[in-house]
């Protein structure tokens, strides 16, 4: 069995493009999906019932279905219900952004219910209103708490972004296996997929690490 | 009216009046209709078991709890339902609780000046004043820049305490603010409120410290399940209490007068 590992080479321009692509993707949906997160968490939270129940719903949904699927519906059904057709990249950025925001969203809430009730009290007391106590004292404390968990959302978000290869995007997985199919050199274009990967997520999951020690609040 | 008998510094305005103030939690009525009066520059220590509704008035007497029956006025006017008239109420009165609840991600400074600019909005270096002013003045002026978590317990709720004193209200609300403590550090926070009391702030404390309430306490009132059974000036309470629950509360404290 012979390799030829000139290939990946040969293909450097494109792998190089698609990996932007993958960063693009990763950071768009990040930029979208944390403050969508804290809204739908602040909405279950705080909000009137009928709205409170509809963020439930909207984050239970997405939490429980497969990533894939809901590519494809952003896909197949997307353009159907809000009438416009959208590239491959903003179909899956929506897919992506989707799933995310669900998950940010369970992340905030968990980070808001868990500062104590004497933290409002104590805000209260000194004469702040309950919009005051969660935007000074509540909301500052919880995002401290999850950061370390959205950190590594943000890992796997990383990876999942590879999914919407199936929709053609343009990104990573999608090229290097486009070039694969045109060079039939499987491994070599796997590996070099792989190296990819494992190299920008490596020094991302370090980071992750970082964040969990700088910015772990002590009591 | 009886309560301000032999009160010493009785002659001062009424600046709380509880009447008849009823507390349910449920079926448990936590506060049975209670009568006080707080008068100004007065220290009035609430003693008594746990359970017994001193902390549940306290937090009635800042509107953390509603009541729902009987009357608390302050300063002259009754404590509003009004949300925001409520809030306006709360910056008169400083609250230093049991648990401290120092805000954890603010450094002792930012801590003091919290209120003051959020709340008061008053100016930048104002609430910087005021924040430097009142850490000196419960002696942790050279712990400004650390957070709670650098420092001991009866530090942070010094800084408690300053925080409080930073929005220069008119009666500090104190809710067992030594219970949490290592007892060698619960003298540096009674040193603090005894030199409060001093400078004629007035306070009302609920507290299991009897020699602070016998001997910083201008008036004691003593709870049992949800009513004051016996209060008076503390040579009433400590030598010659009127009342078998109050002689059995303190008998089970061990107090021998």
């Amino acid at each position: 069995m012979t390799f030829d590992w000139s290939v990946v080479w040969q293909h450097r321009g494109e792998l190089f493009a698609a990996t932007g692509t993958t960063i693009l993707l990763t950071v768009a949906t990040m930029a979208i999906a944390v403050p969508c997160g804290i809204v739908v968490a602040a909405l279950r939270l705080y909000a009137w019932a009928p709205v409170r129940v509809t963020a439930t719903a909207y984050v239970e949904l997405f939490r429980n279905l497969p990533l894939i699927l809901v590519v494809f519906w952003a896909f197949y059904v997307l353009p159907i219900l809000i009438g416009v057709g959208l590239s491959p990249l903003a179909t899956g950025l929506a897919a992506l952004a989707l799933n995310v925001t669900a998950y940010n969203a369970e992340t905030f809430r968990a980070g808001l219910n868990s500062i104590r009730r004497g933290q409002v009290e104590a805000a209260m007391a000194l004469g702040m209103s309950r919009t005051q106590a969660l935007r000074r004292v509540v909301v500052p404390q919880a995002l401290r708490r999850v950061l370390p968990v959205l950190a590594s959302t943000w890992v796997s978000l990383f990876k999942d972004t590879s999914l919407v290869s199936v929709i053609a995007v343009t990104e990573l997985a999608y090229v290097a296996m486009q070039i694969r199919a045109q060079t039939f050199r499987v491994l070599e274009m796997l590996t070099a997929m792989a190296a990819i990967y494992w190299l920008l997520g490596y020094p991302q999951a370090k980071l992750v690490d970082w964040i969990q020690r700088r910015y772990a609040v002590t009591e | 009216m009886s309560v301000s008998v032999g009160r010493a510094k009785g002659a001062g305005a009424k600046i709380i009046r509880y009447r008849g103030v009823v507390k349910r939690y449920g079926d448990f009525q936590a506060l049975a209709g209670v009568d006080l009066d707080v008068h100004a520059g007065e220290v009035v220590c609430l003693i008594g078991p746990s359970g017994s509704g001193k902390s549940t008035l306290l937090r009635c007497t800042n509107g953390l709890e509603s009541i729902e029956g009987g009357d608390i006025e302050f300063e002259g006017a009754l404590l509003p339902k009004d949300e925001r008239a409520l809030r306006a109420v709360r910056t008169r009165m400083g609250m230093v609780f049991q648990s401290f609840e120092l805000f954890p991600h603010l450094t002792a400074h930012e801590n003091v000046a919290e209120g003051p600019r959020t709340v008061l909005r008053v100016k930048l270096t104002e609430a910087d004043r005021r924040a430097a002013a009142m850490l000196a003045k419960v002696g942790l002026a050279e712990k400004a820049p650390n957070y709670p978590s650098a420092l001991s317990g009866g530090q942070q709720q010094r800084v408690a305490i300053a925080r409080a004193l930073a929005m220069e209200p008119d009666v500090m609300l104190f809710d067992e603010p030594t219970s949490a403590l290592d007892p060698e550090t619960i003298g540096e926070v009674l040193n603090v409120m005894k030199a409060l009391a001093d400078e004629g702030m007035t306070m009302v404390v609920v507290t299991h410290e009897m020699t602070f309430a016998r001997r910083v306490g201008d008036w004691v009132a003593v709870f049992d399940a949800g009513r004051i059974v016996e209060q008076g000036p503390p040579r009433q309470i400590f030598d010659a209490p009127t009342t078998e629950r109050t002689r059995d509360f303190l008998g089970h404290l061990g107090w021998t007068g």
